[in-house]
């Protein structure tokens, strides 16, 4: 793409996007070490003569085996999958179509109503928390994934509604007019033309949204209790920070395979969405 | 609805708190703007406004200068593209608390890597008490808004760049733009409504941030990084304050707001340019 | 025509709605507990034990044990303890969650409307064990009834290295403050400082902050429940904690939260440090790995130490762990039965020996238990729980309507803002647009 000579190239595009991969993963490199590293070598001080921060010649898994030996690990995963999966699915549902109707429709009270769903969002957690508390107990919710998965939209569906009103709004009218010229109801224009054209906006606010939810810590905390029922960032923190133990293996190994998986399955995501809109836009 | 049901009502349940005597275990009464007038007297309250907005302001221009760029970067067809992309996205996929963790672990004052890095380089000669000095501390937790929101932006401006079709971009370059002139008058106007929304959301959000503070400082050393959230967190929970804490997280409401307002004049002004 | 498409999208959002009240009916039918019909449960939060062994006992043999002995099904959930309190918070304002829930120090006055009165059980086990402790008392009783049942006390002293010591010409450890800084400043100026937790963290920072007020004066409150911290001995301490911290502490401090002095004393950056007897015990459990420069196991340098005394005394401090039975629990009967069985003397000998030393149990029998003449290292920890005292109850004997005044708004303000000047004295200045 960048025309003219191979040091334009590498100043322009390639030295920094080096940099920029590097200071991003720098902390997954020192995670994946922190893993494989044995006890002994990770509590040595920064100015010991021995120190080598990037590099261990005695590998261990002992850090691994401990996380799903000890914890309950693999069981934390699924429910965090879960929760995240189907928290996004309704948020995304729910935010697409109020992102096309706001963005799309002049109906009278499209902006008020807009700023209203917006308004929602700007609620602090630290403060809903406790009401919602007494909402969950009054549902007999307690300590069941529900209880997250009913409240996480409360915080991704004005996300995904706005974004998704961005993105509608960047699509350019005329794609549309052209199907109803040609005879399509703006229902049917909306599922063959805008959403097609909208994919890479819909995946990235689901990839937005299951990372949120895959992230949140206040209300899982609060809202869950038995060690099974635990998303990973509640159950890691409470199970391996013994304030006076040792933890730094297991909780980066923790941290390490709780979001790898997710950064592959976000790998193909990626890919499709690149292919799948240039398609669209062109054809 | 159920936004309603679980938004509003719990919204109205905080004014009331607010507005009330309560500590935990005791509902209290009505005590009007009292713990307003309480809070807006409290040295650590200024300390805390003057923090969330500075770390507000300078992660999300970062971010966005940052993000951007990386996004431009990303457009491009390059090989190992796809790989790039989704590893790009890790620091915003892992869990806050996790990668916060990760991140205490290299500014460790003891343990830290980053200390060691400078002092092999020959740049320090001690070593730099990253969380243990107010300004350092707040600059440290300021890096890691930054790294964690840099993906989002990223990824997020990347799909806007790509429901713009190439086709312009050639037209232009047929026209004899040069890069810059065609980012600037092709690429950023049409990018406009999604960067106002994805900054308009970080905003929010980094505003309201809590887990990061609340991990890697506690709000300390000596109160010198409080978030409104942290502080709200540490008089409502950690002191059973509990109207108080609401007042503070309400303190942060006409803020955001303003915020939000100007900010939605805005979008509305470019769309309808 | 607009209209009527703009009603078919208003209807598709409808019908999302609905569907997802649906999903709610179906959720609310599925996702209600199992009825346990004749089960009787308690719901038990403490702590994630700092030895992680005494966790492993209670899940794998006592609890299985107390529910035979009691039909009584135990749940025992665990967190950080930082993060107890947020549980206890939405507990009581939604009127759901645990039934006994771990306490830290005085935590228990600032919950004392949300709990049962535990006296029967306390002083039955404190008759049974040759008494309860002042200190115990203080923190978990107003006098008129327990708030909550005391469980144990982590004992607080400084972990030193004896050879580090010697080597500046310190034999035993210093008595006073004063000697204590110079010995400070001679380490610091080998590179061994003093390390001393001040961040906000619930564990070392506030017991070595008050006994150190107490120490040189200072006092949260008077005898009549009075807020008098700002006082000139404040002040005083204030001061030579300022001139202390730069002149022997290690500067990070401030930074630390409880982990982070017992790997910097591991790691051998930092010669002395107030803390649990986890260090110690940490060295014991892998000698192999823990060496001193000279190749000897590290725990053979490991000595431990009350706080020095000031001019207005000795004090310490100590973490105290209780189990609030909460007024909302409707267990509470089988809560109290188990409690009754974790305190008896046979069961809470297991659990107390799998400490090692690291938690002190509240009442005089435990100490003359064997763990303590085992190993003379952890002698000093025997008396942590008898020497202790509580926030509120420095002028000895008038404790009871003195600490009640934590429950007031001005007690807990002046008690943080107490942490808070501490601590912003000691740190680098604080530039004036932030202070």
């Amino acid at each position: 793409m960048i025309e003219g000579a191979a040091w334009r190239r590498w100043v322009f595009f390639n030295i920094p996007l080096i940099l920029f991969v590097f200071v991003l993963l720098f902390p997954f490199y020192w995670m994946i070490i922190t893993t494989f590293r044995p006890d002994g070598e990770l509590y040595r001080p920064w100015n010991a003569v021995n120190y080598m921060p990037f590099w261990t010649n005695n590998p261990t898994f002992e850090h691994i085996f401990y996380l799903f030996e000890e914890t309950n690990f693999a069981r934390w995963m699924l429910n965090t999958m879960f929760i995240a999966l189907v928290s996004t699915l309704i948020s995304l549902f729910c935010g697409v179509l109020a992102g096309y109707a706001l963005a799309r429709l002049n109906f009278p009270y499209a902006g008020g109503l807009g700023t209203a769903i917006f308004i929602t969002y700007l609620v602090p957690q630290t403060l809903l928390f406790i009401p919602l508390a007494e909402i969950i107990r009054n549902f007999k919710l307690g300590d069941t994934p529900w209880a997250l998965i009913l409240t996480y939209p409360t915080f991704l569906i004005p996300f995904c509604t706005w974004l998704m009103m961005g993105y509608f709004k960047a699509i350019p009218k005329e794609l549309e007019e052209c199907a109803r010229i040609d005879g399509a109801s703006r229902w049917k224009a909306m599922i063959y033309i805008i959403i097609p054209v909208a994919v890479p906006g819909i995946l990235s606010s689901g990839i937005i949204a299951f990372t949120l939810s895959w992230n949140e810590f206040i209300y899982a905390l609060v809202f869950l209790s038995s060690p099974d029922q635990k998303t990973v960032p509640v159950g890691v923190t409470s199970e391996l920070i013994r304030g006076d133990v040792f933890f730094w293996g297991p909780l980066m190994a923790g941290a390490l395979l709780g979001s790898i998986p997710v950064a592959i399955v976000y790998s193909f995501f990626v890919e499709h969405y690149v292919s799948g809109l240039t398609g669209s836009v062109k054809g | 609805m159920l936004l309603g049901l679980f938004i509003a009502y719990p919204f109205f349940e905080g004014v009331k708190l607010s507005l009330s005597s309560a500590r935990v275990g005791d509902p209290g009464h009505f005590v009007g703007l009292k713990n307003f007038h309480k809070i807006w007297n409290d040295s650590i309250f200024h300390t805390t406004m003057w923090n969330t907005f500075w770390y507000t302001g300078v992660t999300t221009v970062f971010k966005l200068a940052l993000g951007l760029w990386l996004a431009i970067l990303l457009n491009r067809h390059f090989r190992g593209k796809a790989l790039v992309r989704a590893f790009i996205l890790l620091p915003f996929i892992i869990p806050t608390v996790l990668s916060t963790f990760a991140w205490k672990w290299m500014f460790d004052p003891t343990f830290s890597v980053i200390n060691w890095t400078l002092f092999q380089l020959g740049i320090i000669t001690t070593r730099i008490n990253w969380l243990g000095d107010p300004d350092l501390a707040m600059t440290s937790i300021i890096v890691i808004n930054i790294w964690r929101g840099v993906p989002f932006f990223a990824i997020t401006l990347l799909a806007g760049l790509q429901t713009i079709s190439p086709e312009l971009h050639e037209a232009a370059a047929i026209d004899g733009a040069r890069p810059w002139q065609r980012f600037w008058h092709v690429t950023w106007p049409l990018l406009m409504p999604v960067t106002l929304v994805v900054v308009l959301f970080s905003v929010i959000q980094t505003f309201a941030d809590f887990q990061l503070v609340y991990v890697m400082t506690g709000g300390g050393p000596a109160n010198a990084t409080h978030l409104f959230a942290t502080y709200a967190y540490q008089l409502g929970i950690g002191t059973g304050l509990l109207a108080e804490g609401a007042a503070i997280s309400l303190a942060m409401f006409p803020f955001l707001f303003i915020i939000v307002v100007v900010q939605l004049l805005y979008i509305r002004r470019v769309e309808t340019r | 025509m607009a209209k009527t498409k703009r009603r078919n999208v208003l209807k598709l959002a409808g019908t999302a709605a609905v569907a997802s009240m649906g999903g709610m009916a179906g959720i609310l039918a599925t996702g209600r507990m199992p009825a346990f019909a004749q089960q009787r449960t308690v719901h038990w939060l403490k702590w994630v034990d700092f030895v992680p062994a005494s966790d492993a006992l209670l899940r794998r043999e006592m609890l299985p044990e107390a529910e035979k002995a009691l039909g009584i099904k135990i749940n025992l959930e665990t967190v950080n303890g930082n993060d107890l309190q947020p549980r206890v918070t939405a507990g009581i304002q939604s009127g759901a969650g645990p039934d006994l829930i771990m306490a830290f120090n005085n935590q228990t006055y600032l919950y004392a409307n949300s709990v049962v009165d535990l006296t029967e059980i306390a002083e039955s086990v404190a008759k049974q064990e040759g008494g309860m402790y002042k200190y115990a008392r203080a923190v978990c009783s107003d006098g008129k009834m327990f708030m909550g049942m005391p469980w144990a006390v982590i004992g607080g002293m400084i972990a030193y290295r004896k050879s580090w010591f010697e080597e500046v010409g310190a034999t035993s450890f210093p008595k006073t403050w004063v000697e204590y800084r110079d010995v400070a400043k001679k380490l610091k100026a080998k590179g061994r400082p003093i390390g001393q937790t001040l961040g906000h963290t619930f564990g070392d920072a506030p017991t070595f902050t008050y006994p150190y007020l107490w120490s040189w004066g200072g006092m949260e409150v008077d005898p009549a429940g009075k807020v008098i911290l700002n006082s000139p001995a404040t002040i005083e301490s204030v001061k030579f904690m300022q001139g202390f911290w730069k002149d022997g502490c290690d500067e990070g401090g401030l930074a630390w939260d409880d982990t982070n002095n017992n790997r910097a004393f591991l790691s051998q950056t930092i010669s002395a440090t107030l803390n649990g007897a986890s260090i110690y015990i940490e060295t014991l459990r892998r000698p192999e790995q823990y060496k001193t420069e000279k190749g000897a196991p590290l725990n053979t340098d490991i000595l431990h130490s009350p706080l020095p005394a000031g001019p207005a005394g000795q004090f310490g401090m100590h973490l105290l762990q209780s189990h609030m039975l909460m007024k909302y629990s409707k267990n509470q009967d089988p809560a109290k039965e188990f409690l009754k069985w974790i305190h008896a003397e046979k069961n809470f000998e297991k659990w107390f020996v799998s400490q090692k030393g690291f938690a002190t149990p509240c009442t005089e029998k435990w100490e003359g238990h064997k763990v303590w003449s085992d190993d003379p290292v952890m002698a000093p920890f025997k008396v942590a729980a008898k020497l202790g005292q509580a926030p509120g109850t420095r002028r000895g004997n008038v404790p009871l309507r003195a600490s009640s005044v934590w429950k007031t708004s001005a007690g807990w303000r002046s008690l943080s803002s107490c942490r808070r000047q501490c601590c912003s004295a000691c740190s680098l200045p604080i530039p004036s647009s932030k202070a």
